[in-house]
């Protein structure tokens, strides 16, 4: 009797056992996960694919919606708003629709009106890295008024006390958000530092040859200048040329900013090139679109029903701050992700 | 013909350099540090690649065509050239590769236009597009491409002879060597015969054809050096060129000067007074910090005025123009 | 043998070779080179694209397509002009700032933002216009510059007043549904581009200024010398292309609801690439509007395809330059060529087995047996005539006659030594007939059928018949009307030769030996032609019967004559009444007996009978060899033949010598005369016919005596 309730005993235990797993394993989220996720469209409309940034989200983006079952895209518009538009407009009306899209808008403009339609036709917008004039479902990228802080912060420690304390700025154009937000914080900082003057700002139309020719002449004028802010990494190589061309390599302090890519900003940074490049967190600010693309796609709200702000980490990076995993390698992010 | 000085004697290449005398009077006086050595050699770099490429433009213009493919090659050739070797491609290699692709495109360029008797408009705008559309979405990964460290590329850009970089000399160097190929050798002659009347060089048995190649060639291999000169002097190459003004410039640069788009006039002289005005209106705006696109507004205006007034002083006629010549 | 002939037979008879020349000669085949670009780029990209054909995405991805048509359409008529617009992009940039400025800004209607939109483009338009057009600058330089200019003041504009564009809080329904409405199913900007095109396609073809931009663009120096006021035409071309692309950016901003520094960049490019891969030939003259919306919407399919499908940067830069350098290559040789080619395909000859003859030879003993008789012939206007293919008398008996110079000449009786130019008609005047009230009427080659009145006037009686439906060519034309005669209710029957060759060409159609001639009437009471008979291998002399009850009609290439009834029970049919002749029979008229004068124009010869039982010979002739090479029908030995109304035939007569009448395409028998007329021949020859009835003559045969 007893031993038969030992036996009993021990099956209910190890039936009990048995089944026990079960009950635990019955976690809701990977079900409900996979069923708001797999199969989804996700559609990359950058400005270009040609750049880093542009490669090194795509690649990312590319490996965590493959990895939850969806399907990645991207458009390359080389640039053209006409063309871009076109690609979402189409990108809106086809059959299926993509029910993401993650944008980065020429301008604050030109894209507002198509992408409203396309949170009317149930597709969550992100905008990433430049701002529009248009409630997104999240904004994901860098705030340009903090990153223009930054690097007027950077310029005048780079410049130091004993300086002349003129610097220069080579703006990028100014129509585009990026650029005027980037003019309006260095303004702000510099404000606050009434010794420091602007001596020149002339655009580069984001060309480095103008960049070059402007920051000559500005040069040739200002001799004495101590820093010099160029507002895109893409172009600061032709103002870093016309320094080296003065000869006054080491005695201007080069402040820009860029994507944290290895060859475009470490290496600069290492050989002196660059004084200081504000750094967007590549794979921080992917995963901040990784994430909203997870949650927006699970949350069933209707697209446009909120417009949060996902500022990405923003750091002055100089050459004494530099280490090996401060810079992200572009090729062995696209061997990576396998393309 | 007797020489006056009246009105009648001024043409656009006269109004060109006698804008730009003045206004570099104006600005020498006016403007502190524009008279300096360091500044006049500024003005100098800044036209150079500039120069070179017009002066490529201005010898296949002068024989009735038109290269709008030259930027595309000059961006394309030296980027794919880059980027092989930062694919580890042997230096010699890649050098012979990228001048036997630039070659190739001159050559069919002139091909086209020469046996093919496509118009050089639509030749070249479809091959520039071609080129450049081969070379970024095909060999390159990305639209700006590196130069190698410690390559010669680089050393060309740090070099200076009396501070002067070397795209001066060698803009002076091809000016000249420019002159005297369209002045003083039989197949310079040739190329204005050719641009004047082409049925008519035909006629007296100059070999029209594979002159008019040979013009395409000379253009791409002037883009090839302005794109290393760009290169050298940037440590980099932007495809992102070819969508720029550049080409405007360039065409502007040849044709401000008084060579006439309809061909068989004029010379390396009127290219060096289009890059001096081009030059030194945009130093003088850079200088009194008037933005990007005031500069635009103001360059384009002076060009729109200059070419008025050529047309209003030398007018053209119904009875002598040429069908076809846009 | 029998087999090979068989194959040549089916091979050459039921395969329409000539279908292939015949689509060459027509105009549209310009736009084919186009349209299978079109057909093929968007075959591609909707089979590689899921989803391309849906209205919905259709209807999206047309709006700019719609957008971007408008400005080619106004590119392609500046380029029709001869000239070039740059600022195409600009002036869309500008237009749609000042579109997006009015509303969103001033607060103002949608319809004078349209409104200032369009004025934009019109005085930027008329500023490229006045500068070209007048003050004869050069179009590329200029509008280059003015492009840059343009340009630069928009950016400056949007710079300075972006802001209040997106604090403006300016709403509309019109504004909503030109930008994201439809209307039957099509959105506005399509709408739009297709009422313009449609417009502009009728003002260029059948419009006075429209012919004047295709004049100006075709030759400007002759279009001044015409009249035609050529600075004013080039200036309205770029006002309206300014129209256009101001249209267009008013739209575009409609559609975006604003404007941004990338607006219209690189337009002018993909405008001018369109506009050229579509077959507009740069420097003017050679285009349409239609050629500039295919290229459009190639360009078009082509970009937004290659992006939609996921193509990084330059894959679209490298197809569109292959594109462009194909379509331009091509279309430069097809028009180079195309002359060339058609040359060489038209003739396409067909396979005809012609049946065994009787001996012509002189002294066989065969009714067809030549003599010399015509040689005897008395000349008359020797040296002075070239070219009487018909001859014909009056009522008193003075001679006319056709000439090669398009002239009617007529010699005055009795001794036709004087001559006069009774009438210039032009083309080559063929047959002659007089009718009831003395109207001399003529079938005049290339041109028609043509009657001269007693006073000399001159009136087209025909120059058409129906059309038939499965004709490539426009068969309605008369292309060879050659001979004819007149019914006593006044109708008019005659023959067209040949729809596939111009009467000059007539030798071209003995070569490719196709049935293609016709027998018509014209009705003077109705005025229009019929087509009685179609499918003779040239049809040619045509004589009333005696009795009028039936018509003689030869069919020179098969050497046949046929009788067509036009009453009794075989009404409305034709029969074989003469077959397998030894020559090839031209005009045929009365003879004073009852019986009938034939023409021979020229002679049979086994090796011409050989060549047209080997069509691919024919065609390798026609193709390999210049024409002074080649195998031609006889026509060195011709004659005149008697027969009756069963086909029995009495006599021939021939010119051995070959002198004087080696070639006979007419006869007339008058008041015991015969005159001899020949289509080489230098002179009319006149002989004395033995027996005959010397009161007789075609008039009083035909109309009786003069009232």
């Amino acid at each position: 009797m007893k031993f038969a309730k030992l036996i009993l005993g021990a099956v209910a235990i190890a039936a009990s056992l048995l089944t026990a797993p079960a009950a635990m394993a019955d976690d809701p989220g990977p079900a409900a996960y996979s069923a708001a996720l797999s199969g989804k469209r996700v559609l990359l409309v950058p400005l270009a694919m040609g750049f880093d940034l542009a490669q090194g989200w795509s690649a990312i983006l590319k490996r965590e919606v493959e990895a939850f079952g969806g399907t990645f895209e991207t458009r390359d518009p080389n640039w053209s708003t006409e063309a871009g538009a076109q690609a979402l407009t189409e990108a809106i009306s086809s059959d299926p629709h993509p029910d993401v899209l993650v944008v980065m808008s020429p301008d604050l403009n030109s894209y507002a009106k198509i992408l409203k339609k396309a949170q009317d036709s149930g597709i969550y917008v992100i905008l990433i890295d430049n701002p529009a004039n248009f409630p997104a479902d999240a904004y994901v990228g860098s705030d340009w008024n903090k990153l223009g802080q930054l690097e007027a912060e950077a310029v005048i420690k780079g410049c130091g006390d004993g300086s002349s304390k003129k610097i220069a700025l080579i703006q990028g154009d100014e129509v585009n958000a990026t650029s005027l937000y980037q003019y309006a914080g260095i303004a702000k900082i510099l404000e606050s530092h009434p010794d420091f003057t602007v001596v020149a700002k002339p655009d580069s139309n984001w060309d480095a040859t103008n960049a070059r020719n402007a920051a000559t002449t500005v040069l040739q004028q200002n001799p004495d200048i101590c820093g010099i802010i160029d507002f895109w990494d893409g172009d600061a190589t032709g103002t870093s040329a016309a320094i080296r061309d003065a000869g006054l390599a080491g005695k201007v302090f080069l402040v820009t900013t860029g994507g944290g890519e290895k060859t475009a900003d470490c290496a600069t940074l290492e050989d002196g090139t660059y004084g200081a490049v504000v750094m967007t967190d590549l794979a921080r600010e992917s995963g901040d679109m990784v994430a909203m693309i997870k949650y927006l796609l699970q949350s069933g709200q209707k697209p446009g029903t909120a417009s949060p702000y996902i500022y990405t980490l923003l750091k002055a990076t100089t050459k004494a701050d530099l280490k090996p995993d401060t810079c992200w390698d572009l090729k062995a992010l696209q061997a990576a992700a396998g393309n | 013909m007797e020489r006056s000085f009246g009105w009648k004697s001024l043409n656009q290449e006269r109004i060109v350099l006698a804008i730009a005398i003045g206004l570099f009077a104006v600005a020498s006086v006016g403007l502190p540090g524009f008279l300096t050595a360091g500044n006049l050699v500024a003005i100098l770099r800044s036209v150079s690649v500039l120069g070179i490429l017009s002066l490529g433009m201005a010898v296949v213009i002068i024989g009735r065509g038109i290269d709008l493919s030259i930027v595309a090659v000059m961006a394309m050739s030296v980027a794919w050239y880059l980027q092989m070797l930062g694919n580890g491609v042997a230096d010699l290699t890649a050098f012979a590769l990228a001048l036997a692709g630039v070659l190739a495109i001159g050559l069919v360029n002139g091909f086209l236009v020469a046996y093919a008797e496509v118009p050089a408009i639509f030749v070249t705008l479809a091959s520039g597009s071609f080129v450049f559309g081969y070379v970024r979405s095909q060999l390159i990964a990305q639209d700006a491409v590196p130069v190698p460290h410690g390559h010669w590329v680089e050393a060309l850009g740090q070099m200076r002879l009396a501070s002067i970089p070397p795209e001066v000399f060698l803009f002076a160097g091809l000016a000249f060597v420019a002159f005297l190929f369209l002045r003083f050798t039989r197949w310079g002659r040739f190329v204005y015969y050719a641009g004047d009347n082409p049925v008519a060089a035909r006629n007296i048995g100059i070999p029209v054809r594979p002159m008019l190649v040979l013009r395409y060639v000379i253009s791409a291999l002037a883009a090839f050096v302005s794109g290393l000169l760009t290169a050298a002097s940037l440590q980099s190459i932007n495809s992102r060129v070819v969508n720029s003004t550049l080409l405007y410039d360039i065409v502007l640069v040849a044709v401000i000067g008084g060579i006439g788009l309809s061909g068989g006039k004029g010379g390396v002289r009127n290219v060096l007074y289009g890059a001096a005005l081009i030059g030194i209106m945009l130093n003088t705006m850079t200088i009194i910090d008037i933005p990007l696109l005031y500069q635009n507004l103001i360059k384009s205006t002076i060009l729109l005025a200059a070419i008025i007034f050529d047309g209003v002083i030398n007018p053209r006629d119904e009875q002598t123009a040429q069908q076809g010549d846009i | 043998m029998q087999l090979r002939e068989r194959l040549q037979a089916w091979r050459y008879n039921l395969i329409p070779d000539h279908l292939i020349g015949e689509i060459l000669t027509k105009r549209w085949t310009d736009n084919a080179i186009p349209f299978l670009a079109l057909v093929i780029t968007v075959a591609t990209f909707g089979t590689l694209i899921p989803g391309f054909f849906k209205p919905t995405s259709l209807q999206a991805s047309t709006r700019q397509l719609g957008e971007f048509s408008l400005v080619v359409t106004g590119l392609t008529v500046v380029m029709l002009g001869g000239g070039i617009d740059l600022a195409v992009g600009s002036i869309f940039a500008l237009s749609a700032f000042a579109a997006v400025a009015c509303f969103f800004i001033f607060d103002l209607p949608v319809w004078v933002a349209f409104l200032a939109s369009l004025s934009v483009g019109v005085v930027f338009g008329a500023i490229n216009g006045y500068l070209i057009g007048y003050l004869r600058l050069r179009a590329f330089l200029t509008t280059l510059v003015t492009f840059i200019i343009g340009r630069a003041v928009y950016d400056i504009l949007v710079v300075t007043f972006a802001s209040l564009v997106q604090m403006s809080s300016a709403q509309s329904n019109d504004w909503d549904f030109i930008g994201d409405g439809t209307a039957l199913g099509l959105s506005v900007p399509v709408w739009a581009a297709l009422i313009l095109g449609i417009i502009t396609h009728i003002a260029l073809t059948r419009s006075r200024p429209g012919w004047h931009v295709l004049a100006v663009g075709g030759s400007r120096r002759s279009a001044y010398n015409a009249g035609i006021k050529v600075r004013r035409t080039v200036f309205l071309t770029y006002v309206f292309s300014g129209l256009c692309a101001s249209a267009a950016g008013f739209l575009i901003a409609t559609r975006l609801s604003g404007a941004g520094p990338g607006t219209g960049q690189g337009l002018e490019i993909a405008a001018l690439t369109a506009a050229v891969v579509g077959g507009n030939s740069l420097g003017g003259g050679r285009g349409s509007v239609a050629k500039g919306m295919m290229g459009a919407i190639i360009v078009l399919v082509m970009t937004n395809g290659l992006i939609r499908m996921g193509y990084g940067t330059g894959t679209n830069q490298m197809v569109l330059g292959l594109l462009l350098a194909a379509a331009v290559t091509i279309d430069i040789r097809w028009l180079k060529n195309r002359h060339k080619v058609l040359n060489e395909v038209y003739v396409a000859p067909v396979y005809l087995a012609m049946g065994p003859t009787q001996s012509a030879e002189p002294n066989s003993g065969t009714p067809y047996a030549l003599n010399n008789r015509l040689s005897q012939a008395d000349a008359i206007g020797l040296g002075a005539l070239e070219g009487p293919e018909d001859v014909i008398l009056d009522a008193n008996d003075h001679l006319y006659c056709g000439t090669r110079h398009g002239e009617i000449v007529r010699f005055f009786a009795p001794d036709y030594t004087r001559s006069e130019v009774f009438a210039h008609v032009g083309g080559f005047p063929l047959g002659l007939a007089f009718d009831a009230k003395g109207n001399l009427i003529s079938c005049v080659g290339a041109m028609g059928l043509y009657s001269i009145s007693p006073d000399r006037v001159v009136t087209k009686l025909s120059a058409e018949t129906a059309r038939s439906l499965t004709s490539i060519v426009d068969d309605a034309r008369l292309r060879d009307p050659n001979d004819l005669d007149i019914a006593p209710d006044g109708k008019i029957y005659f023959t067209d030769s040949t729809k596939r060759y111009d009467a000059h060409e007539w030798t071209l159609d003995s070569i490719e030996n196709r049935a293609t001639g016709r027998l018509l009437v014209y009705d003077p009471k109705v005025g229009r032609t019929r087509t009685l008979l179609d499918g003779y291998r040239y049809t040619n002399g045509v004589c009333m019967a005696h009795d009028n009850k039936s018509l003689f009609f030869a069919e020179s290439w098969a050497c046949r004559i046929h009788r067509y009834w036009l009453e009794g029970p075989k009404a409305g049919t034709a029969e074989c009444v003469i077959r397998d002749m030894p020559g090839y029979p031209d005009n045929i008229n009365r003879a004073s007996d009852g019986t009938y004068w034939m023409a021979w124009l020229g002679m049979r010869t086994p090796s011409f009978d050989l060549s047209l039982r080997h069509p691919g010979m024919r065609k390798r002739m026609a193709r390999r060899l210049p024409q002074d090479d080649w195998l031609f029908p006889n026509i060195n030995t011709g004659g005149v033949v008697k027969f009756d109304e069963t086909g029995r035939i009495i006599q021939t007569m021939g010119d051995l010598t070959g002198a004087s009448h080696a070639m006979v395409t007419s006869m007339r028998e008058h008041k015991g005369q015969l005159f001899i007329g020949g289509i080489f021949n230098n002179r009319i020859g006149r002989f004395t016919i033995e027996g005959a009835d010397a009161g007789w003559s075609g008039t009083l045969s035909y109309w009786g005596a003069a009232k």
